[in-house]
């Protein structure tokens, strides 16, 4: 298997891990304004602080697949 | 053989080369490495989204401060309710003087699909007729039906034989 194929199945894998993050911070927005709306103050900031902790898992990842990219392209 | 000095030449074809730069085989590779970068960024939007809503409490003018002459004390007798609009004439209220004698007041717009509540004297509740849901005295919390979320409260004060309305809260 060449490096871009092998490439190709770790971005797919990648791409599934991102997209099930963002369902994940999807899903804390709704509980977010649901609380908002009914006065729970004290679940706004966790469901805030682990939207970001998903972000971050996010741009770690998207990172990896730009130096990722990088190397493919260095070594071409 | 002729084919193949043909796709020499074509690779050599700067023209359409920089038009289409991937090679199909990469063409998979790149569509998913483009949409990471596109949840990404959504996951950034979703974030900030979030923060957004967790300071946003901090930022909107929550209730209101009016103080407003309800009535009498005499006439909220108890296991007894009254109805009044705070803080503008929009705003239909319920003030609900317990069996205990304790004052209550509510919000009286259901917080399922904004019918009105009314006071329900044998089960000591406040009682939306629409879908059957049901409201505590104590906190306005919902006990039965369909409403997830509490009726805003409203605090009332009493003193000097007359009853105030001071605050609606969020």
């Amino acid at each position: 298997m060449s490096t871009r194929q092998q490439g190709t199945v770790l971005f797919t894998g990648i791409l599934f891990l991102v997209a099930t993050t963002v369902v994940i911070q999807l899903w804390l927005l709704t509980v977010s304004m649901e609380a908002l709306l009914s006065g729970a103050m004290r679940t706004l900031l966790p469901a805030a602080a682990a939207s970001s902790v998903l972000l971050f898992v996010n741009a770690g990842l998207l990172r990896y697949v730009f130096r990722f990219d990088r190397q493919i392209r260095s070594s071409k | 053989m002729n084919d193949q000095e043909t796709c020499t030449a074509c690779k050599q074809d700067k023209k359409w080369r920089d038009d289409f730069p991937i090679e199909w085989e990469g063409d998979n590779y790149v569509s998913r490495r483009e949409m990471v970068k596109f949840l990404t960024l959504g996951s950034l939007f979703l974030a900030v989204a979030n923060w957004l809503m967790a300071f946003a409490p901090r930022f909107l003018r929550r209730g209101s401060h009016n103080r407003q002459l309800l009535g009498l004390s005499d006439d909220l007798r108890r296991n007894g309710s009254a109805l009044f609009r705070y803080p503008t004439a929009k705003d239909l209220c319920i003030a609900v003087r317990t069996s205990e004698g304790k004052l209550v007041a509510y919000s009286q717009v259901c917080t399922h699909l904004s019918c009105a509540v009314i006071y329900d004297k044998t089960e000591q509740s406040l009682f939306c007729p629409c879908h059957n849901g049901r409201f505590n005295l104590e906190q306005g919390a919902p006990i039965a039906g369909p409403p997830t979320r509490p009726l805003p409260r409203i605090r009332l004060e009493e003193s000097d034989g007359r009853i105030y309305v001071t605050e609606r809260e969020a």
